[in-house]
């Protein structure tokens, strides 16, 4: 038996009354319809209530105030179909080369739904083995620079491609001469279609390659010497002893970034050797700050040092070689290393006068570098510029006597020759100007025509660096504006293709064409590679016996030499409108935006120059003047500056005359907005001495006698370090020598920290300060990971390339001078430099108990250098985490310490309470106050492209700092997840670790027993930073070893040992 | 009522009687206010709007408006702070502590002390709030139930504890100030004529009728209050010192300061004091109330909690090179010789010289001298917060994070404001408030009156 129990609405249907049956299959009790209901006339009669009304009233005033709170929702549009090859939320990478006409390198590009936003460095494919340079990764960030050009001008009206095509192809018809000046080509294509140009315009076309910094001298000493004007190619790993000469060969000589992984694999002391490298030079440079000997010496000195190394091979050279004491004794040295190591010797000298070339090869000669440190046959095809050629040029065009067609491709002569000013004048007098310049600079400015090229990361381009290869760069994204290839605009103009807008594959059928031209097969893997080796003829060079040149023109000796050198950030200046390179601070100064004139601190105090600066005391100001042309730049104390010398950065003063290279290349001021001159144009930054560069001896000379005078006032500089040395500090960093390393234990060299306790029969006994503890563990060891780091300071150059990356990928904002000057900088990642004092017997030891703290402020005349870097180390007692009154920075479980934005109000505490003083504060709102509108990228909507959706973009008032890369941490972890798999001990690279090019940075699972980062914490040379504050970094730093002598050092360390 | 010995000093001068009193302290809120209130104020006023001016341009910008940077994350934010809430000690203790140890002096002070503790903890207040990158979320340093999850504060904190220990010693001194207020409210609500002011009287007094109940139950709260308070007088400071020595920085790490900075604290409170009373007595002639017993008693106390502060320093600059700890012993070596050596030696002067000058009774007993001295103590005072906060934090641990500072215009302008605003609320105070505690000071004017003590006959009456 079945119940169902029935319910009614209502008595009328238990009753079914009629009414109720009628109105039983309306949906509508009352069957009105709405147009009846509106047309109802008493319906304008109904009226609100007073208390309706004030409810009504609160309730959408309460409303509208709520959301009013909210915040403005930025809207993303989603894909509406999935494009092939993207996984939104999942990088895609592509395989690429970087060529700029002064660095090369295979890079890999991280792209984000269609979007590149990081750049590393290649470490499987190409010669250059994953060696990136600060500019390399930087370089992204043009892509999306507002400044670049949008499209083709005409005297600097916006036109379009058609036009401009037409006018310049009946210009090229008509002329009588044509010359192309490009930087150095080193694209097979492009070479190919330089050729064509030759074949279509015989005997009026003319190609000059001109470098904005000069390595002519090299190529032709080797003219000379060998009767082949090339670029060896150098192997700084096979060299057991390395003397350079004003060669800055980690930071900015030729090709620097793959130099810098070669010497990076013989500065662990652990290793089967450890190269010994001297350097002379007058500027402290980045790769004499590396050095094991620097000796101070001025330009004019250098050919006496390598007179005096040759004489020390037996032969005379008819160059004087008698040297001052203290350089004397680093060149003795030299020669007696010179003499045990064989033909695994490398000089190089970064000069570009011939004749210490020709004695820089002499000597190379005499060691037997040839075929062992130096590959005579696999040559470097970049740095061709032709210095007498080039001159030539220029003069015929200040003469008037120019070419009918000049077309300028990569090159920015009107700012970068000696003569750029007359040279600029020189190009008006030319019937046609063309410019492939991707900015308004100031020498596309004076061409009639500019055609913007594709940013790199847009176009395919191929590349042969070196004979042995073949590199291709593919684009990573369709081209934002309407710019074209350079090849296929040069290809259009001789009608070997036509425009193909944005989708173009002129360019990419060109290149395939060469590349089957040159016999190679499958361009698809050659892409997938980014690279291909090339069989090449092995020239004859080889077998060309050495011939001895006469030497001359050789530097003069002066009352006062001027080095003109490059910063490693900045270099010859294209990046000027770059700010991560502008604020990336320099290696040695730890100065930002700004260049000026290097003196010894000991020259500065006799000549009444002040030599300490900080946010509110400036430096004075000078006028430097060099073959009649001044500057006027303050004066900064750079220890170990060759006496009777002065510096100053070439690549400053872009834009000089209001050209519109972007606006983070000019000066900004304390509320937004640039600095202005009496023309209304923006004021650059530092000044361009290009102009004191001299053509002599048939090459540019950086070098020469000049003249200074103190100036009125005093400028203020922005630097992220104002104070210099390590105070004697032995806890901070640690150094010893190579011979102390190796006969000695590490208690000489590494002593642990200990503290003294009672043992169990009231004994006083030394302890480490590990075995104290206030605070219960943190459950990080042995139970699943604990991410930890170490960074080897031995290995460690200093060059930058972390801290770019970490910008990179940590959307970390750029906050310009005035902000850098009030120590506000918000790099994550630093990099300590710490100069010796004559009061340490190497950085970080005392000479006697009792030291001089005022004498140990100051660094030595001729300092040692150390870099450390330094960021979170995430330690597993971190007082930043107690202080916090709202939690809002924690430890998590895999040994991190978290920082929660969202939770953080901004008390600065953790800050305050952090020892190493890496926590960085938002003090504004970055990405929107007005300050920052010319120098953070992220305050654009083409540079908001750049930022790393993986990681949030911090809004005012919070703290941020190093979070180990932990959006990649996450990343792996899943990827293991997905996989069913542990995480790999390769498979977690933080961005500074994958760009150090010498390895010195390494993370890892220090739970992971076998991993390299735990092997390498239980290293004998490992330590931890500040250990008996007893705070347990996931961090340790690896002793420096100097593969040098020192007595005093000996002395004191050895005596430890001994207790 | 308390006997006391004749040859003791009065403690109220002239021949005062119970109605003199009630005339003498109310006849300011009575009258017109006098031409130079309405000039002070008013300057008061324009310096606490451009402080608030600054303020508000502060929260809309951002914490960078200020000096602040990388390595110094807190200076005059904090040092206004830790100044303003030592100012306020005095207060509380003048009324809990001394009123357990029965001294009867205080009566003539506390009520203005009191009021200048409570303003000095707004102004001080402030500080922590400002100083916040995220004022809006400032909410979060309380432990309120949420709607985050399990988020809860951080008991390990101690600028938790400072959320604590401030809200509780304002709450506590704002409820004892105005117990105490209460009886001398009812007593100008019941002169009072105008209905306005009689209205407002009688509200604040609370229906108060001066019946014995009311008495009873009045000097019952007083006492439980002063009982409440008097650990406060310790705590607060404490904790405050507790945002500093417990963290890691050389300097700051010092086991000493809880009891050193309570020391300052009454001291810069009792200078205040000084400041404030040496000028009200002579504005609003209470001079018969507050003389020079009343400034001697006090300099006292400044003498002995300054002696107290210099012991300290001296011991600090001891341990810190019988530590033998790197760190710690470069930065008071820093702070001497450093680059900030001149505000260790402004601080030095102020805090522990010129108190010691305080042993000559003609000194002590001289109000010009006693004036200059108490300004002299509270800009010692600031000086030392900010050598501890400065230059402990200016070079610590790297020297390559080693900096200066300099404080920008909004943070002199918020400093200065703060100053002006409490002037702004202490001059409302004394027009609108009774500045002495009337009922209180009638039950000592038979014990310590001068005309009392001077007529034995009257005693011997009765």
């Amino acid at each position: 038996m079945s119940i169902t129990k029935k319910y009614w609405k209502g008595i009328d249907e238990l009753k079914e009354t009629p009414a109720f049956l009628k109105s039983k299959d309306q949906e509508f009790a009352n069957p009105n319809s709405i147009e009846e209901f509106l047309a109802d006339e008493k319906l304008g009669e109904s009226s609100t209530e007073r208390r309706d009304f004030l409810k009504f009233l609160g309730f959408s005033v309460a409303a509208a105030t709520l959301a009013a709170c909210e915040a403005p929702v930025i809207k993303a549009v989603p894909y509406v179909f999935k494009p092939e090859n993207v996984t939104p939320g999942m990088p895609t990478w592509y395989a690429s080369t970087y060529y700029d006409g002064i660095s090369y390198s295979s890079i890999l590009v991280k792209t984000r739904e269609g979007r590149p936003i990081f750049i590393k460095g290649n470490k499987e494919h190409g010669f250059t083995k994953g060696g990136v340079n600060p500019q390399i990764i930087a370089s992204i960030l043009g892509l999306y620079d507002s400044g670049r050009l949008t499209g083709p001008k005409e005297n600097g009206k916006d036109s379009e491609w058609g036009t401009i095509d037409g006018k310049i192809k009946g210009s090229l018809a008509s002329a009588k001469s044509i010359t192309l000046l490009t930087n150095t080509v080193i694209s097979p294509s492009m070479t190919r279609a330089i050729e064509e140009y030759k074949v279509k315009f015989p005997g009026k076309f003319e190609h000059v390659q001109y470098d904005a910094i000069s390595y002519s001298a090299i190529r032709k000493a080797n003219l000379q010497n060998f009767g082949s004007s090339f670029i060896p190619s150098y192997d700084f790993s096979k060299a057991k002893v390395i003397i350079s000469l004003d060669a800055d060969f980690l930071g900015t000589w030729l090709m620097s970034n793959e130099y810098a992984i070669q010497y990076g694999q013989r500065r662990n002391p652990d290793g089967e050797w450890m190269s010994k490298h001297f350097q002379f030079e007058s500027v402290m440079s980045l790769t004499g700050s590396n050095a094991d000997y620097r000796a101070m010496t001025k330009p004019s000195e250098l050919a006496t040092v390598l007179s005096y190394l040759i004489s020390k091979k037996g032969v005379n050279t008819g160059v004087a070689s008698n040297l001052p004491a203290p350089i004397k004794a680093v060149a003795d040295a030299a020669a007696a290393a010179l003499a045990s190591c064989g033909n695994q010797a490398v000089v190089v000298c970064g000069s570009n006068n011939l004749g210490l070339q020709l004695l820089t090869n002499k000597l190379n000669q005499l060691i037997g570098a040839y075929g062992s440190t130096i590959d005579k046959t696999n040559t470097l095809n970049l740095y061709q510029g032709d210095d007498e050629k080039i001159n030539q040029l220029v003069s015929t065009v200040i003469a008037g006597k120019g070419p009918d067609v000049l077309i300028m491709s990569g090159v920015n002569p009107v700012y970068s020759l000696p003569n750029g000013q007359e040279f600029g004048a020189g190009l008006k007098k030319i019937k046609t100007t063309v410019s492939l310049s991707a900015y308004m600079d100031e020498t596309a400015s004076k061409a009639t025509y500019v055609c913007p090229p594709h940013h790199y990361l847009e176009d395919w381009a191929d590349y042969s660096a070196k004979q042995s290869e073949y590199a291709v760069a593919q684009p990573t994204i369709r081209p934002l504006h309407k710019t074209s290839s350079a090849l296929e605009t040069l290809l259009v103009w001789i009608g070997v293709t036509g425009r193909g807008g944005k989708d173009s594959k002129a360019a990419y059928d060109y290149i395939t064409e060469t590349y089957t031209g040159l016999g190679l097969s499958d361009f698809n893997f050659t892409v997938h590679n980014s690279c291909v080796e090339k069989p090449f003829v092995v020239a004859t060079a080889n077998e060309i016996v050495f011939k001895d040149a006469a030497i001359n023109g050789l530097p003069k000796a002066a009352n006062l030499e001027v080095i003109l050198y490059q910063k490693s950030g900045i270099r010859s200046g294209e990046y000027a409108n770059n700010p991560w390179l502008q604020e990336l601070p320099d290696p040695i100064t730890k100065v930002t935006w700004d260049n000026y004139i290097t003196m010894n601190p000991k020259e500065m105090e006799d000549a009444g120059y002040a030599t300490t600066y900080d946010q509110e005391n400036g430096l004075n100001l000078a006028t430097l003047t060099v073959n009649g042309k001044s500057v006027t730049l303050p004066v900064y104390p750079m220890p170990g500056q060759a006496l009777k010398t002065v510096g100053v950065a070439l690549g400053y003063g872009r834009g000089a005359n209001g050209e519109k290279i972007g606006k983070s290349a000019f000066q900004t001021k304390e509320y937004g907005g640039h600095v202005t001159d009496e023309n209304g144009n923006p004021k650059p930054i530092g000044a361009n001495v290009f102009s004191m560069t001299k053509f002599e001896n048939s090459t540019y000379n950086y070098t020469s006698a000049g003249s200074i005078s103190a100036a009125e006032g005093k400028y203020i500089i922005a630097a992220t370090q104002i104070h210099h040395t390590v105070m004697a500090r032995h806890s901070i960093v640690r150094e010893t020598t190579l011979g102390i390393y190796t006969h000695n234990d590490k208690e000489a060299y590494n002593p642990a920290h200990v503290l003294q306790k009672l043992d169990e029969h009231g004994n006083h006994v030394k302890v480490p300060v590990s075995e104290f503890d206030l605070w219960e563990e943190h459950p990080v060891e042995v139970v699943g990971h604990r991410w930890a780091m170490t960074i080897d300071l031995s290995s460690c150059i200093g060059c930058g390339s972390c801290l770019i990356a970490c910008q990179s990928e940590n959307n970390v904002p750029v906050v310009g001078k005035d902000e850098v000057r009030r120590g506000r900088e918000m790099h994550w990642l630093r990099i300590d430099r710490y100069f010796s004092s004559d009061e340490e017997a190497t950085i970080g030891t005392r000479k006697s108990e009792d030291i001089d703290y005022d004498n140990a402020e100051h660094p030595s005349l001729n300092p040692k250098v150390i870099h450390m870097p330094m960021m979170c180390h995430h330690c597993n007692h971190a007082p930043c985490e107690t202080v916090c009154p709202v939690a809002a920075t924690t430890h998590s479980n895999e040994g991190l310490n978290q920082m929660t934005y969202n939770r953080c109000i901004g008390t600065r505490y953790c800050a305050n309470n952090c020892p190493y003083k890496v926590r960085r504060f938002n003090w504004f709102n970055y990405p929107s106050y007005k300050k920052f509108t010319e120098v953070n990228p992220a305050q654009d909507d083409l540079g908001r492209m750049v930022l790393n959706p993986d990681v949030t973009v911090r809004t005012r008032g919070v703290m941020e700092k190093c979070t180990f890369c932990v959006q990649r941490i996450q990343s792996v972890k899943l990827a293991a997840k997905v996989e069913s798999r542990k995480v790999g001990d390769t498979d977690f690279a933080t961005a500074c670790s994958e760009a150090c090019p010498t390895n010195a940075i390494i993370v890892g699972d220090w739970n992971n027993e076998a991993s390299v980062v735990r092997k390498s914490s239980k290293d004998k040379r490992a330590y931890q930073a500040l250990e008996e504050v007893s705070i347990k970094p996931n961090m340790w730093y690896k002793v420096k070893v100097r593969n040098e002598e020192n007595k005093e050092l000996a002395t004191l360390q050895n005596t430890k040992s001994h207790h | 009522m308390q006997k006391e010995a004749a040859i003791r000093e009065p403690l109220i001068l002239g021949h005062k009687t119970y109605h003199d009193v009630t005339e003498d302290v109310c006849r300011p809120i009575e009258d017109k206010a006098p031409k130079m209130w309405y000039i002070l104020f008013g300057i008061a006023l324009i310096i606490g709007l451009y402080g608030v001016g600054c303020i508000m341009y502060l929260l809309g910008t951002g914490v960078g408006v200020w000096g602040l940077n990388k390595t110094i994350g807190w200076a005059w934010d904090i040092t206004n702070f830790v100044w303003w809430v030592g100012i306020g000690h005095a207060g509380t203790l003048i009324s809990a502590v001394l009123l357990l140890f029965r001294q009867k002096w205080r009566m003539a002070i506390n009520r203005s002390a009191e009021a200048m503790t409570i303003f000095a903890v707004f102004m001080a207040g402030l500080f922590p709030l400002i100083h916040m990158g995220r004022l809006w979320v400032g909410y979060w340093t309380l432990p309120l139930p949420n709607q985050f999850g399990s988020l809860w504060v951080n008991f390990n904190s101690p600028l938790l504890w400072d959320v604590f220990a401030i809200s509780t010693y304002l709450s506590v001194s704002l409820v004892f100030w105005y117990i105490g207020l209460i009886p001398d409210f009812a007593t100008i609500r019941d002169r009072a004529k105008k209905p306005v002011a009689k209205k407002m009287y009688s509200i604040l007094s609370f229906g108060w009728s001066g019946r014995a109940k009311n008495w009873n139950r009045f000097e019952l709260v007083s006492l439980v209050l002063a009982g409440l308070a008097t650990p406060l007088v310790f705590s607060v400071h404490s904790i405050v010192s507790f945002d500093f020595a417990t963290s890691v920085i050389p300097g700051w790490h010092t086991t000493i300061f809880p009891p050193y900075f309570v020391a300052g604290a009454v001291f810069s409170g009792f200078a205040m004091v000084q400041t404030l009373l040496l000028i009200m007595r002579k504005a609003m002639s209470l001079e018969a109330y507050i003389h020079t017993k009343h400034v001697e008693y006090m300099n006292v106390v400044i003498m002995v909690t300054g002696s107290i502060v210099g012991t300290a320093y001296i011991t600090e600059l001891f341990i810190s090179w019988y530590s033998g700890v790197e760190y710690e012993a470069y930065a008071f070596l820093n702070r001497a010789t450093g680059p900030y050596w001149w505000a260790y030696w402004a601080m030095m002067t102020c805090n522990v010289i010129s108190p010691q000058l305080m042993w000559f009774r003609k000194l002590r007993r001289s109000l010009l001298f006693t004036f200059f001295i108490s300004i002299v103590v509270n800009i010692g005072m600031w000086f030392e917060r900010y050598v501890i906060i400065v230059t402990s934090l200016h070079r610590d641990y790297l020297p390559s994070a080693w900096s200066m500072h300099y404080p920008s215009h909004i943070d002199i302008g918020v400093y200065i404001g703060t100053i002006g605003l409490f002037f702004v609320f202490f001059l409302l105070f004394a027009r609108y408030f009774p500045v002495l505690a009337l009922n209180e000071v009638k039950t000592i004017l038979k014990g310590s009156g001068q005309s009392y003590k001077e007529a034995p006959d009257y005693h011997k009456h009765h």
